[in-house]
Formats: structure tokens, C-alpha cells, sequence
């Protein structure tokens, strides 16, 4: 009974409580799309980190990441490389040589990062250079002789399709060896710092050049269905793991890019407080003006047997209702923006010049898209539920208090 | 106590002492009076001769600043908050001057909100509303809200809920203060039945003559003192 009749107070001032309702709406949907947006792209940086770093779990030599050199290699032994048949969150495992080179042509020479890989390993998941080749082809098999370049990278060498060119590096022994290849292609990623300096090579013709062995790489990759499990797949390999190696997650092996997501999504907490502090607000002043004008009639229903606590609970049961319906407005107002966004995105790219962003020297697609993490929409959802609740007590209470015979004589 | 004519309710030297500031305002001075069983009393006096005042006492709303006021030979001096809630939900009836009615609740919702209240089974509660009902002249209306009710309709839902369950008094403050003499006629009419052929007791203040004529036993207050106290026989 005092369900039904909280909920039929609720609408006899409609507009008073559709504005509360929208507001509340408004409010979730805020929350949402700001907590989607974050998300998504938070595991879209992971992923595009996991990608550039070397996935989102790295089995390297210990000391690689303080001092990135040749000399500290790891195996990838049978038991890593199956490792995607006996952990279902393993999706695929790559090897991977990188570290400074210089490349040069007849014309000139400029420093540049090698990524060396083997084709056969990597997908359009784990390495997205593919997308943005602009001449030539990419590496078919590990085997391959040709060379790829940033196409900043290629006009500054003043390199073409078939050129030679000649890259030296220092090898394990801190001998200076070289390599040389004729330019297969030329990619464009956006990243200033990638189409300017970046060059790619198969793994064997390296794996020759550096004397390395079938099997020797400097990282070896592990991609994740859930970026966010990266920490237990990561100690769970190092249980494994012999004295030689050691598994990181991709913040270990990029501490500025997580440095700079963690930044972010505390500036996504805030938002979420402020949107249910500005909700909880709105609220609280409905249920208080609707209590305070009804000051006479919970006077009479205190006269006539209600207890304090049943009237404690229907103005409960009022801010209950609003928020379930507000709830339910948020998913009406919110489910095809978000849809939206899911599928298509919004396309920033007028907004920032054309260019690629680059943040910690990673390149990101400027088409900004949500995806929610469903603890986070839970949480969500909770926390209008409570805030909603917690604007109630006051007036609640405040109801609950109504002494009759000063009410009622209120005529 | 339970006797056919046994007080229900007793007032003992009351006082009531308003305190408004540095005034005080002696609502009512040493008020003496015992209602029995049965008994249909109306209240009259002036306007501020502590009609109102003595009403909120006997009906456990407000607490008088000395002197002792009993219920069917409770005193309610010793009750807790919780048991004076409950008292009032269990024994005692009020009708209040106007809007009496929950908004949101239908006729019958608000004819039976005070049975709901005590638990009484639903099948129980819509044979007792509805014959009440009936016998006050809504059949039909009980779903109408209150705003689509007549004053006196309003007033009648209002004197069906104070009755459904049965209390030892009913207590009417003004009930027909706020409608015209004729729905005035008609809701004591429908007072003076029930008590007829229920035996509940009335308590009612007014300042119609009209209505105090209906009154068989008609107690004036002056000053917040008994003025007179005179009954008629009984018809
Ligand atoms: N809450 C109150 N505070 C102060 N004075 C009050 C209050 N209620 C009633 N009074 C005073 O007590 C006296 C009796 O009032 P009341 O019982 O309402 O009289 P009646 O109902 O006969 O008109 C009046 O003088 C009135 O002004
Ligand atoms: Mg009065």
C-alpha cells in the first residue's frame, strides 16, 4: 500500500517530478557515456600500447626494460608458444625483435626504432601497420629480404620502392653489424614519431644479421582477449619462468602510458561525483518541497494511526520510485547514443588537424567510440540507486517528525 | 469498564497552557467532564474557548500541561509515542473540519486506509467499507478521488473511515464547518444514525445552532471552562 501510494505521489506534480526524472536521466546518461567513452578507450590504448609495446602480457630478459640492448634476449620455447591451446584468455603469441638502428641510403641516414617480426605470428590484432601501407606490400613470411619505412621516413632518405637500404646496429658483443634490403614498402600510421622513425624487418634476415638463434627475440608477445586480466596471465608466467626471463604487463613495459591513462580515468571519477552530487541535488529539493508542502496531510495520517516510520518509509518508497524510473528514462535516453557510439563513433579528426594523436609516443585513431565495462555500468546504476536513496533520509525522516496538531490546524 | 454506559472518556482538571513568546495562553482552565458509552456530545462556545484544544487531548494528539485525560480507563499520561499511535489508529475515530482525505487515494481507499492500517483482512475490510458505504449515501464513488467528491462526499468518506473499525469515540472537529447547511443537515443526520444504531460515541465541536440542536447532550465552553453541560432525552 505504501508503494502504490509513493508511487501515485510521485506524479501529482508531473512536471516537478518529469524534470526531477530527466534530470536524473540526464545525469546517468552523462555518467555513462563519460565512464564508456573512458573505458573503451582505455582498453583501446592498452590495446594499441599492447600492439607497439609487445602485448599485453612482455616475456623478456630481466634487465631489458631498464637497458634495452641486443645482448638480453629470451627463448621462445614450445611450452610459451602453445600457450594460447592451454590458456583460453591467450589469443596469440608473437616474437619480436626491436631496438635503435640507423638507417641510411645513398642520400642520407637518420636513427630509427626496428620492429623485426615474423608475419606468420602476427595478426591485424597484434600489428596494425598493415593498415596503413601506402606502397608496396607488407612482409609475407619470416623469411622475406625487403625492408618497410615510415613515409616521412622514406622521403627523407629519399628512398623508392626497390631501393637499397642499409640499416647497422650493434649487436649482442657491441660489434657494429649491418643489414641491407631493398624498400618493400611505406606506411603511414599518423603517429609523427612512427612516420618519421620507424622501420620494419623480417625476423630471419635480422635473426642472420645478429647472429641470433631460431627461436632468440627480445620480446616475446602475449595478446589477451581482456587487457584487464594482463597482471594474473603475467604472474602466472612467472611461476613458470626460468631466472632468464620474466614476464610484464604492458604498464610495466610503458609506465608513461599508464601514468597517463590513470590520470584520465581519475578525471572520469570526478565527472561520476559530480554528476550524482548535481542529481542527489535535484532530488533532495523535490522530495523536500513535495514533503513540506504535504506538512497537513501526513499530519492527518498521523492522527489517524500512521506511525512515523510508515510515513519514514512511503516518502522512501517516493524516492525509490523516482529513482528506478529515472533509471528506467536513463536507459530510454541512453540506449541509442550509445549504440551509436559503440558502432560508428564520433570522428575527431577535423578537431585535431587532420593528424593522428599521439600521446607517450603512441598513436591513436581520432574516432572516439564507447564501450563500457559491465562492473562499471553496475556501479553505476548503484550509485544513482543510492544517491537517490540517501536524498530521500533527510525528508524522509522529516516526515516521520510531522507532529499533528500543529499540522492540521494549517487549514 | 466495559459496562453499556461506562465512561470512555474522562478529562481530569485539565489545563493547557500555550506559551506564545512572553504570553501565555490558557486554552483551557481546570476542565472537568466524563462521555459515556453511547453518548452524542457536541462541543460548543466561541471561537478560541478551547474546543479544539480539548478534542487534540482526548484524541492523544497534543498533551495537556496538567491534569489527567483517560480512555476507556486508560490514562494516557503513561503511553509511549508508539502506543499513542497505536491507541489512536485502535480506538479512537477523528474527523477533521476539511481535507481529511489522503489525495492520492480513492473514496474506498480512504474509507478503509485506517482497517488496512490495524491489518484486518481485505475480504473483511471491503464487506465492512463497502455497507458503510452504502449506508452514508457513495455507493458508486468509491473510486473517485477526492478531488471529485463534494465537500460533504469528502466529509462522508471521512466519517466512514473514523467508523470502519469500530472505535471506542469518534471525534469530529467542526466536521461541518466547511459546507453548506443543508449537506450540514445531512452529514449529522448520518452522525446522529450511526449512533443510533451502532451505539458510537460522538464527540463534535460546532458553532451551528442548527447542528447543536441534533446534540443530546450539548456541553458550551467559555474561556476554556464548562460553561453549561445540559442534556436532552433521549428520542
Ligand atoms: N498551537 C497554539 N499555540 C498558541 N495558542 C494556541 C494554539 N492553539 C490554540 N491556541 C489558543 O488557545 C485558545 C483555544 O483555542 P482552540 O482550542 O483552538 O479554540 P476553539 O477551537 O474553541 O476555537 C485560543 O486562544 C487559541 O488562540
Ligand atoms: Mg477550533
Amino acid at each position: 500500500m505504501l508503494a502504490k501510494m509513493a508511487w501515485r505521489n510521485l506524479w501529482r506534480h508531473k512536471r516537478r517530478s518529469l524534470l526531477t526524472l530527466l534530470s536524473i536521466a540526464f545525469g546517468g546518461f552523462l555518467a555513462i557515456l563519460f565512464t564508456a567513452l573512458q573505458d573503451r578507450s582505455f582498453a583501446d590504448f592498452i590495446d594499441t600500447a599492447a600492439r607497439l609495446g609487445s602485448g599485453h602480457v612482455t616475456i623478456q630478459h630481466p634487465e631489458y626494460l631498464e637497458t634495452p640492448t641486443l645482448n638480453r634476449t629470451v627463448q621462445l620455447t614450445g611450452q610459451i608458444r602453445n600457450l594460447p591451446e592451454r590458456d583460453r584468455l591467450v589469443l596469440h603469441v608473437t616474437e619480436r625483435i626491436t631496438g635503435q638502428a640507423i638507417v641510411a641510403t645513398a642520400n642520407d641516414s637518420f636513427g630509427v626504432v626496428f620492429i623485426a617480426y615474423d608475419p606468420a605470428r602476427e595478426t591485424e590484432g597484434t600489428l596494425t601497420f598493415g593498415e596503413g601501407l601506402i606502397e608496396g606490400e607488407m612482409f609475407k613470411t619470416a623469411n622475406d629480404r625487403g625492408i618497410i619505412l615510415g613515409t616521412k621516413l622514406a622521403q627523407n632518405l629519399g628512398a623508392g620502392l626497390g631501393n637499397k637500404v642499409v640499416y647497422t646496429m650493434t649487436d649482442r658483443n657491441g660489434e657494429i653489424v649491418s643489414g641491407m634490403a631493398r624498400l618493400t614498402g611505406v606506411i603511414e600510421t599518423g603517429a609523427p614519431s612512427l612516420d618519421q622513425g620507424l622501420c620494419l624487418v623480417p625476423i630471419s634476415a635480422l635473426r642472420e644479421v645478429l647472429n641470433y638463434g631460431p627461436n632468440e627475440a627480445t620480446q616475446i608477445g602475449i595478446f589477451l582477449s581482456d587487457s584487464r586480466r594482463s597482471s594474473l596471465v603475467a604472474s602466472n608466467l612467472n611461476r613458470e619462468l626460468g631466472p632468464d626471463s620474466t614476464a610484464l604487463t604492458w604498464d610495466e613495459v610503458q609506465p608513461d602510458l599508464s601514468a597517463f591513462i590513470a590520470m584520465k580515468v581519475g578525471g572520469a571519477r570526478f565527472m561520476e561525483i559530480l554528476i550524482a552530487i548535481l542529481v542527489a541535488a535535484g532530488i533532495f529539493n523535490t522530495l523536500f518541497v513535495s514533503v513540506m508542502e504535504r506538512v497537513r496531510e501526513f499530519g492527518i495520517m498521523v492522527a489517524i494511526g500512521y506511525s512515523a516510520g510508515q510515513l519514514f518509509r512511503l516518502v522512501m518508497w517516493e524516492s525509490l520510485w523516482l529513482a528506478l524510473t529515472g533509471l528506467a528514462a536513463c536507459g530510454a535516453l541512453t540506449i541509442w547514443p550509445y549504440y551509436y557510439l559503440s558502432q560508428h563513433g564520433i570522428d575527431f579528426s577535423q578537431l585535431v588537424g587532420g593528424q593522428d594523436m599521439e600521446i607517450a609516443g603512441v598513436g591513436f585513431s581520432p574516432v572516439v567510440r564507447v564501450g563500457i565495462f559491465p562492473e562499471h555500468l553496475i556501479v553505476i546504476v548503484l550509485a544513482i540507486v543510492a544517491a537517490t536513496l540517501a536524498a530521500g533520509l533527510y525528508p524522509a525522516w522529516k516526515a516521520g517528525k510531522v507532529e499533528p496538531v500543529e499540522s492540521i490546524s494549517l487549514v | 469498564m466495559n459496562a453499556p454506559n461506562g465512561p470512555v472518556v474522562e478529562l481530569k482538571e485539565i489545563t493547557k497552557i500555550y506559551s506564545q513568546g512572553e504570553i501565555d495562553v490558557h486554552a483551557l482552565n481546570g476542565l472537568d467532564l466524563t462521555i459515556r458509552r453511547g453518548e452524542f456530545v457536541a462541543l460548543c462556545g466561541p471561537s478560541g474557548s478551547g474546543k479544539t484544544t480539548a478534542l487534540n487531548l482526548i484524541g492523544a494528539l497534543d498533551k495537556p500541561t496538567s491534569g489527567e485525560v483517560w480512555l476507556e480507563g486508560e490514562r494516557l499520561s503513561t503511553l509511549s509515542r508508539q502506543q499513542l499511535s497505536h491507541l489512536r489508529r485502535d480506538r479512537i475515530g477523528f474527523v477533521f473540519q476539511a481535507f481529511n482525505l489522503i489525495p492520492v487515494l480513492t473514496a474506498y481507499e480512504n474509507a478503509e486506509s485506517v482497517l488496512a492500517l490495524q491489518g484486518c483482512p481485505a475480504t473483511e475490510r471491503r464487506d465492512r467499507v463497502m455497507s458503510l458505504l452504502t449506508e452514508v449515501g457513495l455507493k458508486g464513488m468509491e473510486d473517485r478521488r477526492p478531488h471529485e467528491l463534494s465537500g460533504g462526499q469528502q466529509q462522508r468518506v471521512a466519517i466512514v473511515r473514523a467508523i470502519a473499525s469500530e472505535p471506542a469515540v469518534v471525534l469530529a472537529d467542526e466536521p461541518t464547518a466547511n459546507v453548506d447547511s443543508e449537506t450540514a443537515d445531512k452529514l449529522i443526520e448520518i452522525m446522529a444514525q450511526l449512533n443510533q444504531d451502532r451505539g458510537i460515541t460522538f464527540i463534535f465541536s460546532t458553532h451551528d445552532t442548527r447542528v447543536m440542536e441534533r446534540a443530546r447532550r450539548l456541553i458550551r465552553l467559555v474561556d476554556g471552562r464548562i460553561s453549561s453541560d445540559s442534556s436532552t432525552a433521549a428520542t
